[in-house]
């Protein structure tokens, strides 16, 4: 029963396609499942002509099918002919439900309940899940898409949009003015949309430019040959069936995440965070005997990444041993190692010195390892300062290294040695570095950039757990008592626990009994108080500090509520083990009563002048609670020649990182659309080539490495990335005053109806090529823009 | 627009210091020490013929002068090279004002109090006119800034012109619901709104005033509700609701009809009419008052190519024929 293949490939998208043509080529029975109708659905789905990428540079393809830089459709023609004169044996349409099994004997279960045996399976299926469909008759019908390329095709139709997020609103929105068209909303709400989309398809449906149906679903679609229009949707509304003839239906219901299918071949994930992915060893080979893993679901979201892989995990099946595409760039970096023979020894010697990478599988190791630099510091050389804004992370290999902590005027200097690390205060709080960092002697470091260090935090539950417990011991010691040894502090940090809060949770309010501490670990707070019927807010206090220890001095109730700002995390240490640690430790217990005294003057301060507290509470809704360099115009003085645009166009290769005029306003305070430089950046989430980054004095940069996919822009909460080309050519301030032309500071319209070039995300970098500080700054003729940290502000406020 | 709410003073916020404060007044001081110092020396020097600018003070202080006259005009040049390194364009401007304002001592010294109908009375007037517009400049970037954000109220000419269409939409419909004649008049006051224009319409506002033109609907309104009244007075049954001759427009509209649904809908129709009266008002102010805060550079920068041009002719013809 059922075809029987040697290699079932599950996925045609760049590692699939690769594997399958790999088999093709070595003449090996197999066969490619696609469940769409097309190969590679991922990047079929992208907008057309656009332009992809082929990061990183530096690795080279190794695959039967080719890929390079260039268009979308470029890149589908290629596969498609390809992968045909390899006579690769593909199967469109055919959506695998479920995987059982192990080596030499797997049974793929079809959506169409047919079988297929296989003695291995290559799972590649990325990490987009598969589209919902209608999920009723016709549901493949001709006139019925699930996506939607370009809006302004369509004109004097009648187009059903089904479903009631983002994307069903923006295509509803996009159509209405030029078609008729008609929403079905399974819900009676559209609350699970933006709060500016929702505003905007309620509005579109009261102005009678959009109709729609609530409470209803889709029960059947007919395509109805030779008549007009050509499609009939069948709907079951709250009153009953309702027929709407149509000449387009797109639904927009989103996908299914790959998790559970994954998780139903037996493969098992190690966390339950939603960014955790499957391990796999060298080989790819998942916990499941013969079943493999590539591709993004494999952690590598890049295309060339995974077409390697595509064509290794083939090899390794047939027995082969190959060396992984990566292994030279590793010699590279590993190779000034003192006594380097093979890299797989010194792979080895690192991952048996440092206990916190003991968890990692061989696969996991060499890509945590090529994201990594190899460090030979001499002795004395700082590796980082206190108070810069790196936040990579180091494993000591060998040597060592001292650690400068500064509390109050004494200094204390700790030593680390082989196997530990340091690092991970920055990494987690997203602020400066807490310490000063020298190299001691035959000192041998690994330093990992924080997007890989995060991926393994995320996926290695072991990793995490040491981390947390080391930042914790570190960060207490760091904020309370720096002077005395971590071993003095056993009893409070027996006590500590981390808690999380989302942005306008209170972590206590007013007048509840003080019985904790809260050490901000990353996020920051308000302070406020309730008077005359409303909450002023008294002051700011960022992560590295703490807050909740006037109650535990005083031995009052809680004098003031505070709130999370962001998302906020805390280590609550117990209030009675902190007085009993006051107790026992009077230096320390001056210290913090002098802290208290200044808290509480400052407090009755900014009681006075609550207008100041409404600046804070503004600009923490603008999300300056998260930032760690805001661009700020007084109003009062702005005399709106926007200068500051003008610099920022003229230094960033004609295109403006900065809109002056956008924004909010309180009183005469303005908060322009411009970057704010995040303590932990939205931007970094999700970009597949690692291309942002946070320089030393803490400028969040995109790199050339930008392969143009748009993540950050989407994810930016403040709207202050644009996608656009940069102008290769500056204009000259010469030419243009002596004969004119184009004229410095100006976008260059001309410039920017580019065609081919490949647009990549733009946005501040706070100069950091210039000497002298941001552009915009220093070209603001009257001292209105200034660009400062909160801490900042918030100081040179209080002096007023 | 109240004019309670422009003159409201809102507070500075203490992070940013202005141009003219610019390092503790360096300037300033700078520029004082140099009026004081001239007008010392010009106190203590006794040249045989009387002060004049052909004595060695003379030379001096129109050396000076002029040389000043050259660095102020390079403002022009170091606030459009962006990437500069040399001094912030704030301290440049700071500078800018305070040397430009030291100018007028400086020059009046060097005259010695000699004018006449010729090119170098002519360089002197110059530069006062371009000292003066130069001052009306610091006036204004120093009370306008306020006046544009407080007509703003958060809002943006981006918002406010959406808000407009809207309204104008929603105007349309009522009053093509209630009557083709009230329909009319809405169509001819959304024609009759003046946004902008040219320099004119910009400084001074539109050159059909916005309020005569809102008279005018509001007149022409309870014109047609006037006639309609009394069509429907005509009527026996609507006879009892006789009409008030002096009755405000929304009194006229209240009694279009005896209907309650049609009076609610003037009355919006009404408040849509003072909403966007409110908003094009608010624009065009925007306008005017952007517009009166830039245009003295399009006569201070003119005037300056007109002073060096004197001013060279003024050297020249003092080496030439001296």
């Amino acid at each position: 029963m059922g075809e029987s293949f040697k290699i079932a490939v599950i996925g045609s998208g760049p590692a699939g396609l690769s594997a399958a043509a790999r088999a093709a080529e070595l003449g090996l029975s197999h066969v490619l499942l696609e469940a769409e109708a097309h190969l590679s659905n991922t990047i079929y789905r992208y907008q057309k002509g656009k332009y992809v990428m082929a990061e990183p540079a530096i690795l080279p393809l190794r695959s039967p099918v080719s890929f390079a830089a260039g268009k979308r459709e470029q890149i589908l023609e290629t596969w498609n002919r390809e992968s045909d004169g390899l006579k690769v044996n593909r199967r469109l349409r055919s959506e695998v439900t479920g995987v059982s099994g192990t080596r030499g004997a797997f049974c793929l279960k079809l959506a169409d309940d047919s079988v297929i045996r296989a003695e291995h399976v290559v799972l590649a299926i990325g990490l987009q899940g598969n589209i919902r469909k209608l999920g009723c008759p016709g549901e493949d019908a001709a006139f019925v898409q699930y996506q939607l390329d370009d809006p302004d095709e369509y004109n004097d139709e009648t187009i059903v949009v089904i479903g009631a997020g983002d994307a069903a609103i923006e295509n509803a929105m996009a159509l209405c003015e030029r078609n008729k068209v008609i929403v079905v909303n399974r819900r009676d709400e559209f609350d699970r949309a933006k709060a500016a989309n929702n505003a905007a398809i309620l509005k579109a449906i009261a102005d009678g430019r959009i109709q729609c149906f609530y409470n209803s679903g889709p029960r059947k679609a007919e395509d109805q040959p030779g008549r007009r229009p050509r499609g009939l949707i069948i709907l079951n509304t709250a009153s009953g069936e309702v027929h709407l003839p149509c000449d387009r239906v797109i639904a927009r219901l989103g996908a299914t995440p790959p998790r559970k299918f994954v998780e139903g071949c037996g493969v098992a994930f190690p966390t339950a965070d939603v960014t955790s992915l499957p391990a796999v060893s060298a080989t790819y080979e998942s916990n499941v005997a013969g079943l493999y893993i590539i591709g993004a679901l494999a952690g590598f979201p890049l295309i060339k990444q995974a077409m390697n892989q595509g064509y290794e995990v083939v090899e390794f099946i047939q027995g082969h041993n190959v060396e992984p595409a990566d292994e030279p760039l590793l010699r590279g970096k590993f190779g000034a190692m003192p006594g380097f023979r093979t890299v797989d020894a010194a792979l080895e010697l690192v991952q048996r010195r440092v206990p916190v990478l003991a968890p990692l599988t061989r696969l996991q190791l060499r890509e945590f390892l090529l994201d990594s630099e190899l460090r030979l510091p001499q002795q004395g050389e700082v590796i980082f300062e206190r108070n810069a804004y790196s936040d990579s992370f180091y494993s000591i290999v060998n040597g060592q290294v001292d650690i400068e902590l500064v509390g109050g005027k004494a200094t204390r200097t700790v030593t680390l040695g082989p196997g530990e690390f340091f690092g991970e205060m920055s990494l987690i709080s997203g602020r400066r570095r807490s310490a000063t960092v020298h190299a001691g002697p035959n000192c041998m470091l690994v330093e990992t950039p924080r997007r890989s260090m995060n991926k393994l935090i995320y996926s290695i539950p072991a990793v995490k757990r040491v981390l947390d417990q080391s930042f914790l011991s570190r960060a207490i010691q760091a904020a309370i008592a720096p002077e005395r040894p971590p071993v003095a502090l056993q009893s409070l940090i027996a006590t500590a626990s981390v808690l999380a809060f989302k942005p306008g949770e209170h972590l206590f309010r007013e007048g509840e009994p003080g019985d904790c501490l809260h050490l901000i670990r990353k996020g920051s707070v308000t302070i406020s108080r309730h008077m005359d019927g409303r909450d002023v807010v008294l002051a700011y206090v960022p992560a590295g500090q703490y807050v909740g220890e006037m109650a535990l001095v005083s031995n009052i109730p809680r004098s003031a509520t505070v709130t999370a700002a962001v998302a906020t995390e805390t280590i609550r240490i117990d209030g009675e083990a902190f007085k009993a640690m006051l107790a026992q430790d009077p230096p320390v217990k001056a210290r913090v009563e002098e802290i208290y005294k200044n808290r509480l003057a400052r407090n009755v301060s900014a009681l006075q002048q609550p207008e100041r507290g409404g600046v804070i509470g503004f600009l923490m809704a603008q999300g300056v609670g998260e930032a760690t360099d805001v661009l700020l115009i007084d109003e009062s003085l702005c005399v709106r020649c926007d200068q500051c645009e003008k610099a920022c166009t003229d230094t960033h290769g004609g295109l403006s990182r900065l809109n002056r005029e956008a924004g909010p306003t309180f009183e005469n305070l303005h908060v322009p659309t411009s970057c704010r430089h995040c303590e932990h950046p939205h931007c970094m989430k999700d970009c597949p080539p690692d291309a942002i980054k946070r320089a030393p004095n803490g400028e969040v940069f995109i790199s050339d490495a930008c392969i143009g996919c748009g993540n950050c822009q989407r994810n930016c909460p403040y709207g202050v990335i644009q996608m656009g080309v940069e102008s290769k050519t500056r204009p000259s301030l010469w030419r243009w005053m002596l004969f004119g032309g184009r004229e410095p500071g100006l976008q260059d319209h001309a410039h920017h109806d580019h065609g081919d070039v490949p647009k990549k995300a733009a946005k501040c970098d706070m100069c950091k090529s210039l000497p002298g500080g941001p552009a915009c700054v220093r070209a603001c003729p009257t001292g209105a823009a200034r660009r400062v940290s909160p801490e900042q502000f918030l100081r040179v406020a209080r002096k007023e | 627009m109240s004019t309670a709410a422009e003159t409201r003073t809102v507070p500075t916020a203490a992070i940013h210091e202005g141009f003219l404060a610019h390092a503790r007044f360096r300037y300033f001081k700078l520029a004082s020490l140099l009026c004081v110092l001239a007008v010392a020396v010009y106190w203590w020097d006794d040249p045989a013929d009387g002060p004049n600018g052909g004595t060695w003070l003379g030379y001096t202080l129109g050396t000076v002068g002029a040389l000043l006259i050259v660095w102020l005009t390079l403002l022009g040049w170091r606030k459009r090279d962006y990437s500069s390194r040399l001094g912030t364009v704030r301290g440049w401007l700071s500078a800018h004002v305070y040397l430009g304002l030291s100018l007028i001592t400086i020059a009046t010294l060097h005259t010695g109090f000699h004018f006449g109908w010729n090119v170098h009375t002519l360089s002197y007037v110059l530069m006062l006119l371009v000292i003066a517009s130069g001052v009306y400049g610091t006036i204004v970037y120093a009370r306008y800034p306020t006046l544009i954000t407080v007509n703003r109220d958060q809002s943006t000419r981006e918002a406010w012109l959406a808000e407009l269409d809207e309204l104008n939409e929603q105007s349309l419909k009522l009053a093509d619901a209630l009557d083709t004649q009230v329909h009319q008049i809405i169509v001819q006051s959304i024609d009759r709104i003046r946004i902008g224009g040219g320099l004119r319409a910009q400084l001074f506002g539109p050159r059909e005033p916005l309020r005569k033109a809102f008279a005018q609907v509001e007149k022409e309104l309870g014109m047609t509700t006037r006639f309609m009244a009394t069509k429907l007075r005509a009527q026996p049954s609507m006879r009892s609701l006789g009409p008030d001759e002096s009755s405000t427009v929304s009194f006229m509209a209240g009694q279009l009809v005896g209907g309650s649904h049609d009076n609610e809908s003037a009355q919006k129709l009404l408040d849509l009419v003072a909403r966007r009266r409110d908003i094009a008002g608010r624009i065009n102010r925007d306008i005017r008052l952007h517009a009166q805060m830039q245009v003295w550079l399009y006569i201070h920068v003119p005037l300056t190519f007109a002073l060096l041009a004197a001013l060279l002719a003024h050297i020249l013809s003092v080496f030439i024929y001296w």
